[in-house]
């Protein structure tokens, strides 16, 4: 067997373009997925601290399915499940990468659910009640005492949701979308260089979530000191 | 034919059939969870040791195992090792996949168990005479998992939910039965429904344990 590098030596010029064109469809998948997800996760949220109690129990199931499943399980039933059991309807929108959105989403929208809803209870009521008290509008509240303290306690694990999101979306490939890990799949098995190929987009991914992890660790230490 | 019409006819045979995964998927699951746990104290160890030297690799480890997928992990083992001279069977690479992911995040969670307990253990521990070694085992870790049993719990529900991808490397679990029962029959709404359903059987459970440690470990504190 050739050594590694020369493996990259030899390769490198065909496999790199390929690939890093391929990481910005996971990267569209994951921004995507990502922005879905924030406003799931405020609705479950919002509902979840509602005084409906039916809102409420919705809102607890759906957290706890969601959270439960395994996301490749997810991700088949989202893509897989809904034009069986509705063959009346046109499904010609609902492409691979659609499912694995919507499923990223579903999932993440939960994880974040959970995470705003700790954020806010972890904001004691009279931080509002006493902004209200010193005469300033509900917005000013929010803008200026409750939004600046809440983004400190949950910007650290929305990022670390980020993360992990990014590092899902290769498990699209298993449903079919083409993206940075289907494609190394098809260059490693047409090149019968499985050993290069994969540790290649290993380090693409981690390319692509150290700089998210470098922030996280800033975030958490940032918002530590005045605490 | 209606989607219950097809539950009612063959669900049974769905069911026994997905059923028939589950012994692979908890081999698989157990099997990564004493691996992880075995190295992840090992990891820990050396992470939070005085030495730089041991300290680095440690770190690295860590960095390089959380920040790529457990996907690309398990493809470098399964279909990358066989070009250095070594071929895992499916099962031996699920496991040592996950678990060697696995070990990465159980370390972090040991770290802060032993950095919960208080310095003057340790110091207390060593003033008596003990080796370090034993001032670990016999009094900072016995303290420390306490602490670590609700993380622990949750990991262990993670790994769980994460064997569902070895299917790819040919695993013949869970997920890859509902996916063959699929080719075979074209039902994938009851087949993957049904599939859901049982991870869920066993998750649920297992979160509401682990939110209950979690509680108890609140009210000892």
């Amino acid at each position: 067997m050739d050594q590694l590098p020369q493996i990259y030596a030899e390769n490198i010029h065909r496999w790199l373009p390929e690939l890093l064109y391929y990481s910005l469809t996971t990267l569209k998948i994951a921004a995507v997925s990502f922005a879905l997800a924030v406003v799931f996760g405020v609705f479950i949220a919002l509902m979840r601290t509602s005084t409906n109690r039916f809102l409420r129990g919705f809102a607890s199931v759906y957290i706890e399915i969601a959270r439960g499943l395994p996301i490749v399980v997810l991700l088949y039933i989202v893509y897989f499940v809904p034009p069986q059991l509705f063959p009346e309807l046109n499904w010609q929108w609902f492409s691979d990468f659609t499912g694995a959105v919507l499923g990223l989403a579903l999932h993440g929208g939960a994880i974040l659910a959970e995470v705003f809803r700790s954020g806010i209870e972890a904001l004691h009521k009279g931080q509002r009640e006493a902004a209200l008290t010193l005469g300033m509008t509900p917005i000013q509240s929010m803008a200026y005492i409750i939004a600046p303290q809440a983004t400190r306690i949950v910007l650290p694990p929305v990022a670390n949701y980020a993360i992990g999101l990014l590092k899902d979306t290769s498990l699209c490939s298993l449903i079919g979308v083409n993206e940075l890990m289907n494609n190394a799949k098809s260059i490693a098995f047409a090149d019968y260089q499985p050993m290069a190929v994969f540790v290649l987009i290993a380090a693409i991914y981690f390319a692509m979530s150290y700089p998210l992890s470098l922030a996280v660790r800033y975030m958490e230490w940032r918002f530590n000191v005045s605490r | 034919m209606g989607f219950f019409q097809i539950l009612e006819k063959n669900g049974w045979y769905f069911l026994t059939s997905l059923l028939g995964g589950w012994p692979e998927t908890l081999s698989v699951a157990v099997g990564a969870l004493f691996f992880a746990l075995i190295f992840g104290l090992l990891i820990a160890l050396l992470r939070t040791s005085k030495w730089r030297a041991l300290r680095w690799p440690a770190t690295t480890y860590v960095e390089v195992f959380r920040g790529t997928p457990a996907l690309v992990q398990l493809f470098v083992i399964y279909f990358g090792f066989p070009d250095v001279g070594f071929q895992p069977s499916p099962m031996q690479a699920a496991i040592v996949g996950l678990g060697l992911n696995g070990a990465a995040y159980l370390s972090e969670i040991y770290r802060a168990g032993i950095e919960s307990i208080h310095r003057g253990q340790m110091e207390a521990a060593l003033s008596l005479g003990m080796t370090p070694a034993r001032a670990m085992q016999y009094i900072v870790l016995p303290q420390a998992i306490r602490t670590m049993l609700p993380p622990i719990t949750s990991f262990a529900i993670v790994l769980l939910k994460d064997t569902a991808i070895v299917f790819a490397v040919g695993v013949v679990e869970v997920m890859a039965i509902a996916r063959n029962l699929v080719t075979e029959t074209l039902q994938s709404a009851p087949i993957y429904l049904m599939a859901g359903a049982l991870y869920l059987c066993v998750t649920i459970p297992m979160a509401r344990l682990a939110a209950r440690l979690e509680r108890q470990r609140q009210a000892w504190q």
